[in-house]
């Protein structure tokens, strides 16, 4: 007799088995991050949650940025690309109407003329989309938020003093950059740091609770270390290496890698040649956990943060059948 | 005899939700009808647990299983170290959300290669006594059953797995008793030993619930009552 009459009997268990029946949708996306007490970031109509990447397309309305030298300036193309990235998996685009380095000076007139009917066009066709805007100057802050811009991408660090209360009489939120105390559209010269990750932390968090006083939404607020803004290389490097470093500060971090030249310096490479350190940059900033990724190919980026939020397991696979079946 | 109904469920581990991730609404009917095939069995005094492992072995009520062999941690139950083999953790896992998940319950693992005769045999054991004992049978089709298959298609696995299909139906223990074990293994058929433990119940009522092969691998489910 093997078993019958088994005086075991049945042990009451403690399973921990999932104990709802089937049919529930997969679960994809935001789970709590609850190591590092990162919180929702809430921009426009959108909520990303923590372990959830935000990937911003940039789409320029300058005839000279570096990269695509002008090739969305033409107002039917960057509704063009617009349309492109919102199909290819971009959750924010950043509209810049002044080319970052130097160039031919922009006046607010005519950053205005490029940007502010552009946002209010964007906002028709695409209601969830977050609208950021890079600019420096508050006075554009102010007509693109009214004409619908969710955050302003205030790349030069607050040289505008004004820039935080433009954000927040708009309901905008605010990206607080690091530029090493440099002033708009002017290079680094022999930048130094003591710790430049250190500097970042300070000026970019000093910005952030400065722009928190100004009634900017506290959770509508993110830090870029703004890689090659007043670093050389090896500085952008370090920001890229020790990247976990902003995010224990508890504000979400934007990362701004694309194409940049500290890429192009370390690999030897012209801009047109720099779509895979990029994404090289990019995932470890994603690793390290970056929330926020402008960037020019959205496809690609796309795609690679998708495979690292499952890899830190913030979202699943899509299906996984080999071997299983 | 007092083998008073028994349920046939298949035991791949892309079963379990946590393991097909994404994939998981895929085999969301074939889940329902185990669960359904299960709930059948509610009203047993006892319940045993029978799939294919690497030899012949007897688990207890608390015995540990889970998936983290298959890439899901997260997914265990029972007490202990998880040692039942995958026929069986399929088997407990599926039972602990259904209506019979409070019945005393024992597992038994048969090995791939035990004779008719041997399997027959432990069904006759188990079905021995008074008590109304409900029996949840683990097995699988072939593995061959497509190009994609995980082993590469056999033109016998079809007919093979429609063979089987018909006689769990019309709960027909001759036919399932006489299946080729040389043949079953050739086609990478899981199910042949567990299926001829089942064989050695009569006089129940069949019903095919699920009969399909959606990855390339033969899945059953039945009850018979």
């Amino acid at each position: 007799m093997l078993l019958v009459g088994d005086p075991i009997g049945y042990v009451a268990q403690s399973s921990r088995v999932d104990r709802a029946r089937w049919g529930r949708t997969a679960r994809v996306g935001v789970v709590a991050d609850e190591l590092t007490g990162q919180g929702v970031l809430r921009l426009g109509r959108r909520e990303f949650g923590p372990g959830e990447f935000a990937l911003m397309a940039i789409v320029n309305r300058t005839p000279d940025s570096f990269y695509d030298r002008g090739a969305t300036y033409a107002t039917d193309k960057a509704y063009d690309a617009i349309a492109r990235a919102v199909e290819h998996g971009a959750d924010l685009v950043d509209i810049g109407g002044v080319k970052a380095g130097y160039g031919e000076p922009v006046s607010e007139a005519e950053e205005l003329r490029r940007t502010v009917d552009f946002v209010a066009g964007i906002r028709a066709r695409h209601p969830d989309l977050v609208i950021s805007v890079d600019t420096y100057r508050s006075g554009v802050a102010r007509q693109v938020g009214a004409a619908g811009a969710d955050l302003i991408n205030d790349t030069w660090a607050g040289a505008d003093p004004e820039m935080a209360a433009a954000a927040a009489e708009t309901g905008a939120g605010l990206v607080c950059s690091h530029v090493g105390g440099l002033t708009p559209r002017t290079d680094p010269h022999r930048m130094a740091y003591d710790d430049v990750v250190a500097d970042v932390i300070r000026t970019t968090t000093a910005l952030a609770e400065k722009a928190v006083a100004a009634g900017v939404r506290q959770d509508a607020i993110v830090i870029d270390p703004t890689h090659d803004f007043g670093k050389n290389t090896l500085q952008s490097l370090e920001l890229t290496r020790r990247l976990d470093e902003l995010v224990a500060t508890g504000w979400p971090v934007l990362v701004a890698v694309s194409n940049k030249d500290f890429i192009g310096e370390t690999l030897d490479l012209p801009p047109g040649q720099r779509g895979n350190g990029t994404l090289a940059a990019l995932s470890v900033s994603a690793w390290l956990g970056a929330r926020v990724f402008r960037v020019h190919d959205v496809p690609a980026a796309r795609q690679a943060l998708d495979l690292i939020a499952v890899l830190r397991g913030s979202a699943q696979p899509a299906g996984t059948r080999r071997s299983l079946a | 005899m007092s083998v008073v109904a028994a349920a046939v469920c298949p035991h791949p581990p892309v079963l379990v939700p946590e393991v097909a991730t994404g994939a998981a609404p895929e085999l969301d009917d074939l889940r329902a009808a185990c669960l359904t095939a299960i709930d059948r069995l509610a009203d047993a005094d006892r319940l045993v647990v029978v799939g294919s492992g690497s030899s012949r072995g007897q688990y207890d009520a608390s015995a540990g299983g889970g998936f983290a062999p298959y890439g899901a941690p997260g997914v265990r139950f029972g007490t202990g170290d998880p040692v039942l083999p995958l026929s069986l953790a399929i088997g407990g896992w599926l039972l602990e959300q259904t209506k019979a998940a409070g019945l005393p319950r024992v597992y038994l693992s048969v090995a791939p290669d035990e004779a008719p005769a041997d399997c027959l045999a432990l069904g006759q054991e188990i079905a021995h006594g008074n008590d109304r004992i409900a029996l949840l049978v683990m097995g699988d089709g072939s593995a061959r059953r497509s190009e994609h298959s995980p082993v590469h298609l056999h033109p016998r696995s079809e007919i093979f797995d429609n063979t089987v299909a018909s006689a769990l139906a019309v709960a027909d223990a001759t036919t399932l008793a006489a299946l080729d074990p040389d043949l079953a293994t050739e086609l990478h058929a899981a199910g042949r030993a567990p299926w001829q433990v089942l064989a050695a119940t009569s006089d129940l009522t069949g019903e095919l619930l699920y009969h399909a092969a959606p990855y390339g691998v033969g899945y059953f489910v039945a009850t018979w009552t």
